[in-house]
């Protein structure tokens, strides 16, 4: 049993989030920000998990503020007025992943991310590159297939992990033509760009012959997008660095979405609880509220979204 | 066009700039004082104006050798309150990862500066506005700005002395790149990539031009850098009221030639002054304090001869 942590979310993660709500029913990056897409995912995620009764009028408004940003060709835009969709729609198709009521926005939202394709795989670009870029620049294969951060850019690993998820979350039933392809090169394409020690940082495992070093955040959610595929020789050293890593982290926001991932992996962190308090507490911390969604739901003892292994809670 | 754009000016209409280089071997000296006589030397109009400080904070720098260092910040920080500016924000977006709170954490800059929430912003996750691009090097037509960095009445872009592995060099201009958020573009903020990088720069800078630039050299970066590369002492910090003045006279430092950095020289035509005869040195004069940075072999024209 993980110490302190139920206090801790009741009496200032959720009081946080709840009063950071927009008007408009999303939530910014901060109180008082303009609500964003992304921000108002992570927030109705952890009020969704908290296991604390949150008033419906709340939940209500933040779905209507998602569906009221879906652009007409399906996808979410990451800034306000944006006509432009982006790595966002990965977030809110995961998390309207089992509303049977949001079928045809998620629908919308999937068909998006399979037909986004990423500029740098394309044939002539890899040709261009090999001509203008010295050999050794970068070591990865070019011909795999992820997701940007934007349209018509490069791939990613942390896009490309949250589409994994999205499209793995979703019944099959909803996944467009094509999505079990795209989801094969993806996969293909995180374990390419793990670093030479394991584990990712955003998408560069080498250049200029250099090894990349591997960051916690993209590695988290490398894992997690992976966490139900075979095992893998990268996977599981990935997973040895990141649980090695995990005592020096030194932001909560990375430590939550860390802590979430080794647990999702079967490994029991019974500290996590103080950790995260000791973390956000002992620092002016900037008061981002994706940092205290993240922190909410790595100390909700009952989350549906990667569960606790059992025992734990 | 907003409140921050550069007026592009063409270099023979442009008075000639000013650009102050002071010795300092390390972070223990006062580097208040230094940093507080050499900003006199310039007589800015800060006295009742907010002030915007955008340092470089590239990753994870536990050694203090990547990012601008925090005692640089925060000696800033304290000289422009002492100039009577009415607050001073320090703001970054970092490119590679977005947990700013623990990339604050590995440079101890809480350590110097004291509490950072109402003083430091994050502008990865700032509020945004859509700004049409002032110059068209690009052809991104617009982007999306922290309105933090729009709103303040004077911006300065407090670099760190360092070659960078695309760009040639990552100096006062190449440093408004954090300004662009990653919430919107990602991290790293390919977008920008794409456009090209030394396009980028220009139309960024054109947008949101510092009102001030100082550099810090007194640990730089040489090589395969702005993150991989091998820690250089060049004991100076670099000051001056036009960007390309300070880039240019940094170059000249690090033993290279500011006029084959490519958006050095397209930044020279219509933003700053890039020329020797058109920068009036201040302090130290370059031949006394030149320190040759080695760079990757991609950038060998950028050497100067010996």
């Amino acid at each position: 049993m993980r110490g302190g942590q139920h206090s801790f979310l009741k009496e200032f993660c959720i009081p946080f989030l709840l009063g950071a709500q927009n008007s408009d029913g999303g939530w910014g990056f901060y109180a008082q920000s303009e609500s964003r897409v992304e921000s108002t995912c992570w927030a109705l995620r952890a009020l969704e998990n908290a296991c604390i009764p949150v008033s419906m009028e709340c939940l209500h408004g933040a779905r209507e503020y998602l569906l009221k940003e879906q652009l007409a060709d399906g996808s979410w835009p990451a800034a306000p007025h944006e006509r432009t969709g982006g790595w966002v729609t990965s977030l809110v198709c995961s998390l309207w992943s089992q509303q049977k009521e949001r079928e045809n926005s998620v629908r919308a939202g999937l068909q998006w991310l399979c037909e986004d394709f990423p500029r740098d795989s394309r044939l002539w670009r890899r040709l261009l590159r090999r001509v203008v870029l010295s050999p050794g620049v970068f070591e990865q294969d070019e011909s795999l297939l992820g997701w940007g951060w934007t349209p018509g850019t490069s791939s990613w690993v942390e896009p490309t992990s949250f589409a994994l998820m999205a499209l793995h979350d979703c019944p099959s039933g909803w996944l467009p033509p094509g999505s079990s392809r795209r989801c094969e090169l993806a996969k293909r394409l995180l374990y390419d760009r793990t670093c030479p020690q394991g584990a990712w940082n955003c998408g560069n495992p080498k250049v200029y012959g250099v090894e990349g070093e591997p960051l916690v955040l993209p590695t988290a959610w490398a894992l997690l997008a992976l966490r139900n595929q075979p095992a893998h020789e990268k996977k599981s050293k990935s997973l040895v660095w990141l649980r090695n890593t995990f005592g020096s982290i030194q932001g909560s926001a990375s430590m939550a979405i860390a802590g979430i991932t080794l647990e999702a992996y079967g490994v029991c962190l019974p500290e996590l609880g103080l950790q995260l308090e000791k973390l956000l507490d002992a620092r002016d911390f900037l008061r981002a509220t994706v940092t205290v969604s993240w922190v909410s739901l790595a100390l909700s003892p009952k989350r549906c979204w990667f569960p606790l292994p059992e025992g734990a809670a | 066009m907003n409140q921050r754009s550069a007026q592009l000016i063409p270099s023979f209409q442009r008075p000639a700039s000013r650009v102050l280089i002071r010795r300092a071997l390390n972070y223990q000296r006062d580097l208040g004082a230094i940093i507080l006589e050499s900003l006199g030397q310039f007589q800015m109009r800060v006295r009742g104006k907010t002030v915007l400080l955008k340092p470089n904070l590239v990753g994870f720098d536990p050694l203090g050798i990547m990012n601008t260092h925090p005692a640089v910040i925060a000696a800033t920080r304290e000289s422009f309150l002492r100039l009577g500016a009415s607050a001073v924000f320090i703001g970054d977006g970092p490119a590679m990862d977005r947990d700013t709170e623990a990339i604050l954490q590995s440079v101890k800059l809480r350590e110097f500066t004291g509490p950072l929430a109402s003083i430091f912003r994050d502008l990865n996750l700032d509020d945004v506005v859509r700004v049409p691009l002032a110059t068209r090097a690009t052809q991104l037509k617009e982007l999306f700005l922290p309105k933090t960095v729009l709103g303040v009445d004077f911006l300065v872009s407090l670099a760190k002395l360092k070659t960078h592995h695309w760009a040639g060099v990552t100096l006062s201009l190449k440093n408004m790149f954090g300004v662009v958020p990653g919430a919107c573009y990602g991290w790293p903020k390919n977008v920008l990539h794409w456009a090209g990088i030394d396009n980028s720069i220009l139309d960024i800078n054109a947008l949101v031009r510092p009102d001030f630039a100082i550099i810090d050299g007194i640990v730089g970066m040489e090589g395969n850098g702005p993150i991989q590369g091998t820690p250089k002492a060049a004991g100076v910090l670099i000051f001056g009221d036009d960007p390309v003045a300070v880039d240019a006279t940094a170059c000249r430092l690090m033993g290279l030639k500011p006029e084959k950095v490519t958006h050095l020289a397209r930044a020279g035509t219509l933003l700053g002054n890039l020329e020797v005869t058109k920068i009036h040195e201040l302090g130290e004069r370059v031949e006394t304090v030149r320190t040759p940075f080695s760079v990757l072999e991609e950038f060998h024209q950028l050497r100067e001869k010996s």
